[in-house]
């Protein structure tokens, strides 16, 4: 029993970090109904630049996260309105350039901080990185509990900012209707920058959270990239909620998986159930006509 | 209408026999080495585009359905002592069967949804693979050395395997193009155009998938069995989705959707990409792929529909073909 709580706990803590990444990655689609395919290196991004906050000043991960958001929302933002912004007006009907330009993005970041940071593995130690806590025989280690009400606290926030904020209020008119938001004299090209930066402060932020008990490497973002993905599909995209479920359910998943079929397994697991959920949302979806 | 056969095809047939007699005057293997890779490039992308290009479904799973012909072929040489040779006929047909299986109920997702099952099903073989006992686990498969032997793909030379890689460019190439002329390749035309209009008259969109995902797939598994005769080594590794990007960049900046495009793309970017690894990497790791990537960037902003999708628009091209119009008016006037 106790391992199971255990595992249900850790599936939790895992499924914090998912659901940031994922609301991160549906923010952006609901609004430019892109699939960013350089979720996970922005997160990766996002972790570096922690660690460079880290290992030039000092500063503690989770003291970074305020700067790291900033940093990432203008890295995104300007992304947006310069390159990706371009893509988006050369495609017709199709958006497979999006795509494509979004994977090529990815190459990019992975590359340039191999360059600058070679492959090594790197960490940031947090004040709390070796602290546990105990809650009777389940044991949680401090980082990730505190990573865990992170993700609480910018679902709460981001909740506030959409709904009552001039400029949220922007996006979700903006993701309802584009055209229209047009109309009524939203400058939706601003609206799309600060949507992508958002969604680049979140997977910025997720990235701060991890550093703090996870290590760093060029291609660390892949994988956070396809859980993402997942995320989102489970959770239906573009819903911010549904990514919030989406995530922990995830998380379970895979602790509850590696339990049950053995840990190497997985990552199957996770696949065949994220097939599954598509195909199955699809025939519903032709079903209903 | 145009003649079946006509300068362009003989123009084809020079070129093939100019590329065939290169290893007479060219003595650097490396050389060689760089060629060989990009008939192998060459081949693997155009598989990749009679799915991604022709039909426009985006996969990013192609890397796996490679490594499952490597796989399966390697385990039938080491185990069964099966020749490559029959292999290449045993995977295309198997991988085309499993992976037009397998991605059939997957054919209603459009767009970026598909690219994310075909994700997650190469994902899954990965996974797969790497924990399989019997494949090897995460060590991957040697395959065994020896002497030359014709009838294992076995060569010491660099040479053999370059008129093997020739073979099997040509080979994907004239089916390729076949398949683009015919009357299928005109349906799955229609069906990346515009998938209710195809309904619409008579061409049932997840009929078209199949049968491309049979042959996509399946080309792209006799791709496996080159990679794993020629580098003799496989691991899951192969499978990873990276690698499936690798396959598409040909295709994207020569033209996707053309048959030339992926060729043209992959003559381009393979060398280059050497050159740059040769270069740059050992100044800085990760610097040569930077470049690469920039070039793929630059590509789909300014030049979306790649090398070809500007030649076909531009007056060189009808100036060429006024050339070739000409000439086979002169050569095939009198029947």
């Amino acid at each position: 029993m106790d391992t199971f709580l255990q595992a249900i706990t850790n599936g939790l803590m895992v499924g914090g970090i998912y659901a940031l990444i994922g609301m991160s990655l549906t923010i952006i689609f609901g609004v430019m109904k892109i699939i960013n395919f350089c979720q996970g290196e922005l997160l990766m991004v996002g972790m570096y630049v922690s660690f460079v906050l880290y290992d030039q000043f000092g500063l503690d991960p989770f003291l970074a996260i305020p700067l790291v958001a900033i940093i990432m929302f203008a890295i995104g933002a300007l992304l947006q309105s310069t390159i990706i912004n371009r893509a988006m007006k050369n495609t017709e009907s199709d958006d497979t350039n999006v795509l494509f330009l979004t994977v090529g993005l990815g190459i990019l970041f992975t590359n340039l901080c191999l360059m600058f940071f070679k492959s090594d593995y790197r960490t940031a130690v947090s004040a709390v990185s070796q602290k546990n806590v105990e809650l009777g025989n389940i044991t949680v280690s401090m980082p990730k509990l505190i990573s865990f009400l992170i993700l609480i606290i910018m679902s709460v926030l981001l909740f506030l900012f959409l709904k009552h904020t001039t400029l949220g209020k922007q996006i979700r008119a903006t993701s309802q209707n584009k055209t229209g938001a047009q109309v009524s004299g939203i400058k939706t090209k601003m609206v799309y920058a600060s949507t992508y930066g958002l969604g680049a402060a979140l997977a910025g932020i997720t990235g701060a959270c991890l550093m703090s008990y996870y290590y760093v490497f060029p291609t660390v973002g892949a994988v956070y990239g396809t859980r993402s993905f997942i995320v989102v599909t489970l959770g239906g995209l573009g819903s911010i909620p549904g990514a919030f479920i989406g995530g922990l359910v995830l998380g379970l998943l895979e602790t509850i998986g590696s339990v049950v079929v053995g840990a190497s397994f997985k990552d199957t697991v996770v696949f065949l159930v994220f097939i599954l959920i598509l195909v199955t949302k699809q025939l519903v979806k032709s079903k209903r006509g | 209408m145009k003649r079946k056969f006509g300068s362009r095809q003989i123009l084809l047939l020079l070129l093939i026999v100019i590329v065939a007699l290169l290893p007479l005057y060219v003595q650097s293997t490396y050389t060689i080495t760089i060629c060989i890779m990009t008939f192998y490039m060459a081949s693997a992308s155009l598989a990749w585009s009679v799915l991604g290009g022709l039909t426009g479904q985006i996969s990013l799973g192609h890397a796996a359905f490679m490594g499952l012909g490597a796989y399966i072929s390697t385990l039938l040489l080491v185990n069964f002592n099966v020749s490559p040779w029959i292999s290449i006929l045993i995977v295309f047909v198997v991988v085309g069967a499993i992976t037009a299986l397998l991605l059939s109920p997957c054919f209603g997702l459009r767009g970026p949804y598909f690219t994310l099952v075909t994700i997650a099903f190469g994902e899954t073989f990965r996974n797969l693979f790497t924990n399989w006992e019997y494949a090897g686990k995460g060590k991957g498969i040697l395959l065994p050395y020896g002497e030359d032997d014709f009838g294992l793909m076995r060569f010491s030379d660099k040479q053999s395997y370059f008129y093997l890689g020739l073979g099997m460019v040509v080979l994907i190439y004239i089916i390729v193009k076949m398949i683009d002329k015919s009357k299928l390749g005109y349906g799955l035309k229609t069906v990346r155009e515009d998938e209710d209009t195809a309904n619409a008259i008579g061409i049932n969109p997840w009929k078209y998938k199949v049968i491309a995902t049979f042959i996509s797939c399946g080309l792209m598994a006799v791709c496996g069995v080159f990679y794993a005769n020629y580098y003799r080594f496989i691991d899951p590794e192969i499978m990873i989705q990276t690698q499936s990007v690798e396959y598409l960049m040909p295709a994207v900046i020569g033209g996707i959707g053309s048959v030339t495009g992926p060729l043209l793309g992959a003559v381009i970017i393979t060398p280059l990409s050497q050159f740059l690894n040769a270069t740059l990497s050992s100044i800085a790791a990760g610097s040569n792929l930077v470049i690469y990537a920039v070039i793929l960037i630059v590509v789909i902003l300014f030049q979306p529909r790649g090398i070809m999708g500007w030649f076909n628009g531009s007056k060189l091209k009808a100036k060429i073909d006024k050339v070739f119009d000409s000439i086979d008016g002169k050569l095939f006037s009198k029947k």
